[in-house]
């Protein structure tokens, strides 16, 4: 029998030339990426975990039946019940979020499986289309059931099928890294930035969250998954090499843009998960020292290694570290009812914990948490729309989400006229990404243009009953409805 | 004619959409931003409509002040509210 070193190159590394077509036309640059390099500058990419077919297929059954057992020792009822309320908002935008974006990364890496330009990298997108497949199967399972136990867990599958705002800015995001990118941008903004860079936030800091919550199958999947999000994206690395040899521009072009968009997307999913949603005697890091920790320090020196400057907005994004995330929070626990999971209100202990991981910003977000609380003091408990808003809100027209860029102090949003349309972004490097390639985002429509145009309605409760596709039963609320103790001590 | 404007109140976590009649006093408008994002933030005393970085006269109209279709105005107001006598000693 031939020892795997004599076979595994021939199976995971074989390119040959064409007799009969052109390599332009196996590969055409639109569907491959660009630049277009002859299969002989590819020849030698590679990747470090050289896995064999025979291989993947052991592994990965060994990680599915982990997750299995964990499943059946805590995935009951009771189980369920012990979960603190306020960790289940974190599981409620987890499994909305992020399941159905890992189908559409499976198409991605399917995509690269076949327009990809060396075999080696081609062998690897397809075991990374296996493993999106995982990536959104389990989840889907293990987190749709808890529907049983509570309707807004509907969202787990319903989410990307709706016009949700959050729904709509997912989509932008995730279109354009997932399903519309050519290999070479999907290996960059997915495998390089989305993956190396970010992941890591929700998927070991979050992770070591759920440990401290207790919340064991959440942390065994998170961690299951993670070990194939190690393996496929050193495609990554491998690519940004080759591209940032042939155009260092270009390379530094996609790395900006998608350092940004994805920025945005963690900063809501991980960055409302770890400052609010988990219970104050569970929580380890701030969301900026985990990514002071994970994105800055070793994304920085990965993007040092490659030869490539940080990112032309980084004070802006430094300073953001700050703010941001505590920016989008407040605002969308004012407009809870636009969302499918519930809010926790920042309590004065909360507040002191908040105060000391963000000096030098959150006394611009005391005043409006006391704010909100005092509103709640007016009602009483059970009362939401007392503290919550009715105004429509402006969305960005890159990043769809709410205009929440800066500080309280001074909000960086910017009006600009294209043509005979007006555009706002929630900052400049929105503007900036918008503004490099606008024929790839100006059929797109932001919510506040949909309403003006008629196609959704400006009545807020029409709003979310008939567009965003919520009900009184799944949406959002205060995860207490306002019946906090210290509301009547402060 | 409704006008929509982004609009952003000094204090503030976002820009909100205020619709507003275009006879509308700039004085109006004031009232109607500090009101819709009252949950979020007190009402001062007094305020101040700027856009484009410049003050606008309170008793111009929306139309005279120049203001067209999804603008952007900020709102400034001032927390001059009267201290409890207790702290006015103290602080003043
Ligand atoms: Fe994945
Ligand atoms: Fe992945
Ligand atoms: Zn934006």
């Amino acid at each position: 029998m031939l020892s795997r070193d004599e076979w595994l190159d021939l199976a995971r590394k074989l390119d040959w030339d064409f007799s009969y077509v052109t390599e332009r036309d196996v590969f055409p640059e639109v569907t491959s990426g660009s630049p277009w390099l002859r299969q002989e500058e590819w020849k030698d990419w590679d990747e470090p975990f050289r896995t064999t077919y025979a291989e993947y297929v052991a592994n990965q059954s060994a990680k599915e039946a982990s997750v299995r057992a964990v499943r059946e020792a805590v995935g009951q009822a009771a189980d369920f019940q012990k979960l603190h309320p306020h960790w289940l908002s974190a599981l409620k935008l987890h499994a909305a979020t992020l399941p159905l974006a890992e189908f559409a990364a499976v198409v991605g890496n399917l995509r690269a499986a076949r327009f990809g330009r060396d075999s080696a990298w081609r062998t690897m997108s397809t075991f990374g289309a296996l493993d999106e497949i995982r990536h959104a199967q389990i989840p889907l399972v293990l987190l749709h059931d808890m529907v049983r136990h509570d309707p807004q867990f509907d969202w787990t599958h319903k989410f990307y099928h709706s016009n949700n705002w959050v729904a709509i800015a997912a989509r932008h995001l995730f279109d354009e890294l997932l399903l519309a990118s050519d290999p070479i941008e999907f290996a960059i903004a997915t495998h390089f930035v989305f993956e190396t860079g970010f992941t890591n936030l929700q998927f070991v800091g979050l992770s070591s969250v759920a440990h401290a919550v207790g919340d064991r199958m959440f942390e065994t999947m998170l961690k299951s998954i993670q070990t194939d999000e190690a393996r496929h994206s050193q495609i990554g690395d491998a690519v940004l090499a080759k591209i940032v040899a042939h155009d260092p521009a270009r390379a530094q072009y996609l790395v900006d843009k998608w350092f940004w968009r994805t920025w945005h997307l963690f900063a809501v999913v991980t960055g409302f998960s770890m400052d609010y949603l988990t219970p104050l005697a569970s929580r380890r890091t701030s969301f900026k020292e985990f990514m002071q920790e994970w994105v800055l320090d070793q994304f920085v020196r990965t993007m040092e290694e490659h030869g490539l400057s940080r990112p032309w907005y980084w004070d802006t994004f430094v300073e953001s570290l700050d703010a941001y995330h505590h920016m989008v929070y407040a605002s969308a626990y004012s407009y809870r009812a636009t969302v499918w999971f519930d809010f926790a209100l920042p309590g004065p202990e909360e507040r002191v914990w908040l105060a000391e991981k963000y000096p030098s910003t959150w006394p611009m977000f005391e005043p409006v948490w006391r704010r909100l609380a005092d509103r709640w003091r007016e009602s009483g408990p059970g009362v939401e729309w007392h503290s919550h808003g009715a105004t429509p809100v402006g969305f960005c027209d890159l990043c769809q989400l709410v205009l929440s860029g800066g500080t309280p102090e001074q909000n960086t949003a910017v009006t600009v006229t294209r043509g005979d349309k007006k555009l706002v972004f929630c900052s400049e490097p929105c503007r900036w990404i918008y503004e490099q390639e606008p024929s790839r985002y100006e059929a797109h429509d932001d919510v506040v243009k949909r309403i003006l145009a008629g196609e959704a309605p400006a009545n807020l409760l029409e709003l979310l009953r008939k567009y965003f596709g919520l009900t009184s039963a799944t949406w959002g609320k205060d995860v207490e409805r306002g019946g906090y103790r210290w509301l009547g001590e402060e | 004619m409704l006008v929509p404007l982004y609009t952003f109140v000094k204090g503030d976590t976002l820009g909100i959409v205020v619709l507003v009649q275009d006879g509308d006093t700039i004085a109006a408008l004031a009232e109607t931003i500090a009101d819709a994002a009252s949950m979020r933030v007190a009402p001062g005393s007094e305020m101040t409509v700027l856009a484009g970085g410049k003050r606008l006269d309170p008793r111009a109209t929306v139309s005279s002040a120049g203001l067209t279709m999804l603008d952007r105005v900020d709102l400034v107001m001032s927390s001059e509210r009267a201290a409890p006598a207790s702290q006015v000693g103290m602080s003043r």
